[in-house]
This record gives C-alpha cells, structure tokens and sequence, in this order.
C-alpha cells in the first residue's frame, strides 16, 4: 500500500482544488445480494479510483457485509466516489475515514527462506513487529504478523535479506477509534 | 445457469453498468416484488434504467399475483436517499443571486423530470434574469420568452456562449455540465460562482466546483430559492446579451444561401404552424438534431425528446413510436438524417402493426452530416465513409403499406407538411436538403466555447 501514487487527474476538474493525494478508508455496509459486489468493483473501475485495498467480510448485522476500500485520491474525487457508492442500491450506508480517525490492520503471511541456522533469527526479527510463526518447515518459515500497511512493509523489506517465497496480504479493515460507531 | 446452457447470457454482468440497477429473479415468489421495486426504482430520485433478468423456467412457472410485500431493502434504499433541501443554502443562494450583476439561469433536464415549469419561470421573472437551456433542457422555458436566450455550448449561439463567458453568477438546476456544453472546463464562465441545484450528489463538483450545492428536486429548490430572493432588474445585461445576437444575426445575414431547397428552418416552422405548436417532436443524433434544437420554436412544455449525452442514432423512429402510444391526442413528429433513419428502420412495421400514427421528417442530405462536418472542418474534407446511399423513401413507405412523399423544392414544404397531418397513419417525407451545410457557429472540441467557428462568407464561396 503505497501512500505516494498521484491521484488520477479527473477530466474537467481544472477549478477544483489540486490538494494531491490522500489515502481515504471508506467502510461500506452491503446488503449481501446477488451482484452486489460487481457493482462496486465495476464502479470503482469505471470512475478511475486509485484503489489500494479491498477487503470484505461479515458484519455484526445478519445479511449486512462489510467492505473496506483504501483509496489514494484528492478531495474532490474521493467525495465523488462516496457518492456515487451511495448510488448503488445495495450500498446501506458509507463511511469516509481519514487514517487519524481509524484503527486500521492489516493481517499478512509471510514465507521466507530458512536453513536450520537462521530460524530463530527470522522468528526474533518477526517478534520485532509482534509477528508469530504461523509455520516452520525444513526450508522455510512463515511469519503471521497484523498492523499497518507501513509496519507490514518494513518487516517485508528486512526480512528480504532471507528471501521472501511468497507474501499473502488481507487488505486493511478499519473501524472508528473510540466508542462511536462507523 | 452457470453452465453456458443455450443461449444463456450474462445479462446482469452486460447491463451493470448502462443501468440505474437490475435484478435476477430466482424463485417465482419474488417476481411480483421485484416488478414492483424496479419501476420505483427506475422513475425516483435521477431516473433511470432498470433491468429484470427472468430465466426461463421462471417464465414458465405459475404463481399468485400478490401486491407489494412489507418493507425491504430497498424501502431503506429509498428513505435513506431522499435530499432534504438545506435552508442555510438557500439562504445563501438567494444572498449570491441579490448581488449578481451578470446573472444566468441555465436549466437542464432535471427541470423537465420534476415537471418545474411554473417554479422556473416564477424565479426567473422575479429575479429578471435570463435562461438558457440545455439540449436536455429545452422546451421547459418557452423561447418565445424575453428572457429566454437559447441553447449553450458546441452549437448554441455565439451570444449564449459570450454570456457565459461574462457572467459573475451561473444558476445551474438540474444539469450536469456535460462536455458538449461545457466546452474546454477552465474557459467555462470563468468569471462566475455557481449555484448548482441536482437531485445526484454525485453530479455536484463534478465538472465544475460549485459556490454553493444545493442536493434537492428541482421543483422544491426553485419553489423555495423564489420565495428567498428579491425581484431583480437585470435589463442592462439583458440587452447587452441582446446586442450581441443582433451583432450576430447581422453578420451571418451577409452569407448567401441557396434558397431552392427545403432548409432545417422552413421544415420546422411549417410543422410548428401546422401543428400550432403542440407537436412533440423527437430527434436522432447528428444536424438535423442540432437545428432542431436551435430553430423550432419551443413553447410546449416538454415537447422536445432527443437521445442526449449518450447521442445514440436510431434513436428517433421508435422513441417517436413511445411517445405517441404514451400521448395518442398529440401530434407526434421524428425528424431524423438519412443516416440515423436507417438504423431502426424495421420499426416502420411495428407502427403500421399497431395502428401508430408518426410522422417522419427526413432531412435527408446524402451524408453522414454532423461526421462530414468535422471531416470538413477538422480533416480536410477527407470525406471518409460519409457519403451515403439510401433506399427510395416513397417507395419504402409504400412498401410498409405507409404513406411517403419526397420534397425537393422549399415552396412545397408547407404543403407536404399538412398533407403528412390531414393523412391517417404513419407518414414519411424526404426532405432533399442542400448537401454540404453546417452547423453553425460551432466550437471545436476542447475549446473553450467563446472561441466559436462561424459561417464565413469567404468559406461559402469555396463550395462550389
Ligand atoms: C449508433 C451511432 N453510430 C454512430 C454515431 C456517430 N455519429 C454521430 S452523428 C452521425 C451522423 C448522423 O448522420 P445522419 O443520421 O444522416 O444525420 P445528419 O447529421 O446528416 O443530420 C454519426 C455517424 C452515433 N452517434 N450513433
């Protein structure tokens, strides 16, 4: 999840205010009916979003998904997308994070090269960043670790030393900080 | 379904995204419902297009018709989305709309869909500023109006576009500042705030950032926005807009023209007399679209149906069909080209099967026109795949057991005119109009729409 891609310039918005780019979490709660989901991938594609993540799963509302999109946009376009997100029936409800107000994660599995000597070096490196070894084999280790985009990152590039076989990532979920609702 | 069965098709994954919202129907029980919800859905809010995908073994099954069940979905949908006009903005509206001196009311189709007719005109003769309408928007302001200027951007008049230009307050309802009119963005009324009234939150700051958005139904903010303004006097600007298109008109008046053919003008005018202005008219796509939009004289309310943003060809012969069977007292007239008539064509069978009285004017040029037009502007008259051949309309309509006539001569056009009205069914006339004629002025794409091409008397001459 990089921070730094420009927003896509939108056609026409010579006047609005060029503010660059900002990451947005936007929540949206979805009624869980057929062709829901396509309708807002096809919207997000359709309308240019610089999307980063997607991630969706059950919500505490029976029939009610939950889906999180982080997307790296300018003001005025990530207002846009809101409301065209609100247009599609299936959409209950959206919300527009900024990451200040968000608890947000991110869950990834990571799986390095290990020879028997470097085990637990991989395994105390990964303690670093609160990761656990989810799997530990002959060759290799896997690394579970939650938090940031940015702290996946970082524990992505210094265990590259290693060589990293494959990375698994969830996208981020997110939630208000504090006893507010999203 | 899944498994590629005869003819089986992705319907709700093709029609995603052309419609406002779709539905597959998987179990008998729901189809009443879903009916239900799909015509609500599709006439409220921004109307639009919604699909039902009924398999067929749905379609062969039987069931009990049962009216609308209790609240689901969608009735959240619905009570959810509903805009709620937001006093604060009016007030602050009416504060901009006070202090205007260069004011513009430029109304779009959400003005027709709301049915805002009276609310429109009420705001615009207590604040005495003058209206333009949009492609989608025309015929919601009488023309015959002092206040009303015309249409704006690609092919409105040069004094609609200068007003632009030179306005400090442009009063946006129900519109979307579609490319066509907006022209180059930046150039467009560059000196003005906005007031931007849609029932979409989406079309606001869209294109152009608004001072002030206001979220409602046209009806409701124009109703509310004319109680908070003070009357206005805005006849100063007004004949400032007003010499302009005399300015205009006196320099076009020195082109010569070629008087022998039917021309757009004397078409439309003998359907507007014949018709004493309650006709509907429909339109496809191309010039003909364009002089129809300009030179008919618009005073029935809602009278104008034509395929705009989208500018689908074909579009004319069976939307005329639907309004007729929709309107069987009112006079109902598709003027399309040569070209767009052919595309839906077939149609003239299903008028003649149900008894559905159209008439047809074809402005028949022999081009793709609006095509070889930007061939002649932009490409050097590389007349590309424009020329074309048609079928012999008289002898078609007869074949489709119609009536047809072909007008060559400008003299014979009011005659042909009444004789199509005095005539039972669907009528076709082929109107031979001049070959090579334009729109005029015209704005060229990605420019700003001040910059406008006009009919030159030099270029006229290199006709020939
Ligand atoms: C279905 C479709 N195909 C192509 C076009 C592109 N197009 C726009 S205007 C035009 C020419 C229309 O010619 P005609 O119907 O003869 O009308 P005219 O411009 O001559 O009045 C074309 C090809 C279109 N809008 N729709």
């Amino acid at each position: 999840m990089t921070k730094h891609v420009a927003p896509p310039k939108r056609a026409g918005q010579e006047n609005a205010p060029q503010d660059g780019g900002h990451t947005h979490i936007l929540v949206l709660f979805v009624d869980d009916s057929h062709g829901a989901l396509d309708r807002i991938i096809g919207l997000l594609r359709r309308r240019r979003s610089n999307m980063q993540t997607f991630a969706i799963g059950r919500s505490e509302m029976p029939n009610v998904v939950r889906i999180t999109v982080v997307v790296n946009d300018s003001e005025v376009g990530v207002e846009q997308l809101v409301e065209q997100l609100r247009k599609i029936v299936d959409v209950r409800h959206i919300v527009n994070l900024s990451f200040e107000q968000a608890v947000a994660r991110e869950l990834a599995l990571i799986k390095v090269n290990s020879t028997a000597a470097h085990q637990n070096e991989i395994i105390e490196l990964g303690h670093l960043f609160g990761a656990h070894a989810a799997d530990v084999d002959h060759e290799t280790v896997t690394l579970e670790v939650t938090g940031s985009a940015d702290k996946i990152d970082k524990l992505v590039t210094l265990l590259q030393a290693h060589g990293i076989r494959e990375v698994a990532r969830t996208g981020c979920v997110a939630m208000t900080r504090g006893t507010a609702n999203t | 379904m899944g498994r590629d069965a005869f003819q089986e098709t992705d319907i709700i994954g093709v029609t995603q995204p052309i419609t406002k919202h779709n539905f597959l129907v998987r179990n008998i029980e729901d189809l009443a419902d879903t009916v239900h919800e799909a015509f609500k859905l599709a006439q409220g809010g921004r109307p639009g297009p919604v699909l039902i995908d009924v398999p067929k073994d749905i379609l062969q099954n039987k069931t009990l018709y049962r009216p609308l069940a209790s609240v689901n979905s969608l009735e959240y949908f619905r009570a959810t989305r509903q805009p709620e006009l937001s006093s604060s903005a009016i007030e602050q509206a009416a504060d901009i709309i006070n202090k205007a001196q260069r004011p513009i009311i430029m109304s779009g189709h959400g003005v027709i869909l709301s049915e805002a007719y009276n609310e429109l005109r009420a705001f615009a003769e207590k604040t005495n500023i003058p209206v333009i309408t949009t492609l989608l928007g025309i015929s919601a302001f009488p023309v015959t109006h002092p206040l009303s200027l015309g249409m704006p951007g690609m092919h409105g008049p040069a004094h609609v576009n200068q007003a632009i230009g030179e306005t400090d307050v442009l009063f946006a309802v129900g519109l979307r500042f579609d490319d066509r009119v907006t022209g180059k963005v930046s150039e467009f009324a560059p000196k003005a705030r906005i007031i931007h009234i849609d029932i979409d939150a989406s079309e606001i700051h869209k294109v152009k950032v608004a001072t002030v958005p206001i979220i409602a139904d046209a009806k409701a903010a124009l109703a509310a926005l004319t109680t908070a303004v003070k009357p206005g006097d805005h006849r100063a600007w007004i004949s400032e807009i007003r010499s302009w298109e005399t300015e205009n008109a006196e320099r076009t008046r020195r082109v010569k023209r070629d008087e022998q053919y039917p021309d757009p003008t004397s078409i439309l005018e003998a359907i507007r007399a014949e018709t004493g202005g309650e006709a509907i008219i429909v339109t496809d796509v191309g010039q003909h679209q364009m002089w129809t939009a300009r030179h008919y004289t618009w005073t029935r309310p809602n009278s104008h149906i034509t395929s705009g943003g989208l500018g689908t060809m074909g579009f004319a012969l069976p939307a005329a069909m639907g309004v007729k069977m929709g309107m069987p007292d009112v006079p109902v007239w598709a003027v399309a080209g040569d070209g767009g008539i052919q595309m839906n064509i077939q149609e003239l069978a299903t008028l003649r099967q149900q008894g559905v009285s159209v008439k047809v004017a074809i402005m028949n040029n022999g081009y793709l026109g609006m095509v070889r037009q930007w061939q002649q502007f932009f490409h050097a008259r590389n007349y590309s795949e424009t020329p074309i051949t048609g079928p012999d309309y008289v002898k078609l309509a007869d074949a489709y057991g119609l009536t047809g006539m072909r007008i060559t001569r400008r003299e014979d056009v009011p005659a042909a005119i009444h004789k199509a009205m005095i005539t039972e069914g669907t009528v076709i006339i082929d109107f031979v109009i001049e070959s090579e004629s334009n729109v005029y002025p015209m704005v060229a794409p990605g420019s700003g729409i001040t910059s406008m091409i006009e009919e030159s008397v030099e270029e006229d001459s290199n006709h020939d």
